[in-house]
């Protein structure tokens, strides 16, 4: 992770990330999660979101027809869970292969 | 106030603000989300939860607006960015345009500046109005309906609301508009130069022998003074527009004389008008200047495009050209 030294960095930094925060949120909704479970394993594995972007986000990609929702209580009080649809399975296993070939790349010229 | 009175004070702002479909559902998943944050922070915190932590956990969600704005369909776009600066110029120059042909009745006394900005100077901001229709319905019709940029058909509504451009389409070359159009004109420029050298002569040339012309004399404090001036400077300039018109290498040497000549000239008939009796015969005099006026107006506004198209051009340099 770039440590931001100064704003114009932390900006670009966040302009960097925000490309893949789609891709991030569908890779770990490949099984069920709810909101806050979901920024809880993000911010795990080295990728905090906001809570203010990330649930609208949620949001949005159930509109677009990528994720499926449903209520349940499952150790706690009633929560709104999030997994791949169909649809979004397919845009995941695409998003995927671009990531690669995009790094790949980059790493080209970078290196 | 307790913590579950906070959060639930927040959701309520933020459920006003959603559109009414998304309410209860939003809200309820947000409270539910809420919630659990907030208990988080009272385990990273080492205490039960209280208002003082909830006020921290719906701060850091952000301002109700916000939150709503994020979970709100987009709306729709009036004006696309790319066009806003174009309709931020328009809607100036129309104003602008507006004032500048009203506000002289006012210093003429012919109205007073309340009536006039009741009348004319508020009623310029329909301009406004106007243009945010005509961008608006431009975006909805780019939207709605996109034309396929391999497609040569146009639709009428190309011509108005510069959609997508065709297939066929080449971009304006308007350095040989204005070549030809200079060209075109030099027949009417010759003819205006010897009508304002001799205006009698001109019209007993057109009319039948014997017609009275001595209403078209000049005045002679005129004709002495700055008829001679005005002359030189339009033979000058037809000469330039000539040189320039027939001989392509000629137009970028001569570009700055040129214009130059153009704003002195303009600005001498503006002199001429409103400082000066032209003619002898007071109704000549006035139905001249009427149309001196409406020359000098289309002129201005062709010295100010050119001034514009001369300083956004891209300049190469000799050692690139």
């Amino acid at each position: 992770m770039v440590k931001a030294s100064d704003n114009s960095t932390a900006k670009l930094d966040t302009e960097l990330r925000r490309g893949v925060v789609v891709l991030a949120v569908l890779s770990q909704l490949r099984t069920a999660q709810y909101g806050y479970s979901l920024r809880q394993a993000l911010a795990e594995r080295g990728m905090p979101i906001e809570e203010g972007t990330l649930y609208p986000l949620m949001r949005r990609l159930e509109g677009q027809g990528l994720l499926l929702s449903d209520w349940r209580i499952e150790d706690g009080p009633p929560r709104r869970y999030y997994k791949l649809s169909a649809k979004g399975t397919r845009l995941y296993a695409e998003l995927t292969d671009s990531w690669h070939a995009l790094v790949a790349t980059m790493d080209k010229l970078v290196d | 106030m307790d913590a579950q009175v906070v959060i639930d004070s927040y959701i309520n702002n933020i459920a006003a603000r959603l559109p009414r479909k998304l309410r209860n559902d939003v809200g309820l998943e947000l409270r539910t989300l809420l919630i659990e944050q907030l208990t988080a922070a009272a385990d990273d915190v080492g205490r039960p939860p209280d208002d003082k932590l909830a006020i921290e956990v719906v701060r850091s969600f952000g301002r109700p607006e916000e939150v709503a704005a994020r979970y709100s369909p987009r709306g729709f776009q009036v004006i696309e960015p790319e066009h806003a600066p174009a309709f931020v110029k328009l809607s100036v120059a129309c104003v602008a345009i507006q004032w500048a042909l009203t506000l002289p009745a006012v210093f003429a006394s012919r109205t007073t500046i309340g009536e006039w900005w009741l009348g004319w100077g508020l009623g310029a901001f329909a301009w406004v109005g106007l243009l945010v229709v005509w961008f608006g319905l431009a975006t909805w019709i780019r939207q709605r309906s996109p034309v396929d940029p391999q497609s040569l058909s146009r639709p009428w509504t190309h011509f108005i609301f510069w959609l997508p451009l065709a297939a066929d389409w080449r971009p304006f070359d308007y350095d040989a508009f204005e070549r030809r159009v200079e060209l075109g004109a030099l027949p009417l420029g010759v003819v205006l130069t010897i009508f304002f050298i001799a205006p009698t002569w001109f019209l007993e040339l057109l009319t039948p022998a014997g017609t009275d012309t001595s209403w078209a004399l000049y005045d002679e404090h005129f004709r002495q003074s700055l008829l001679p001036a005005l002359i030189v400077l339009m033979v000058v300039r037809l000469a330039l527009c000539a040189a320039a018109g027939i001989k392509v290498q000629l137009r970028a040497r001569l570009e700055g004389i040129r214009f130059a000549l153009w704003v002195c000239f303009v600005g001498l008939l503006y002199w001429t008008v409103f400082g000066w009796v032209i003619f002898g015969n007071p109704v000549v005099d006035a139905l001249f200047k009427a149309w001196l006026l409406i020359f000098l107006l289309v002129n201005t506004i062709q010295i100010v495009v050119s001034f514009r198209r001369a300083r956004t051009r891209v300049r190469v340099p000799k050692i690139l050209a």
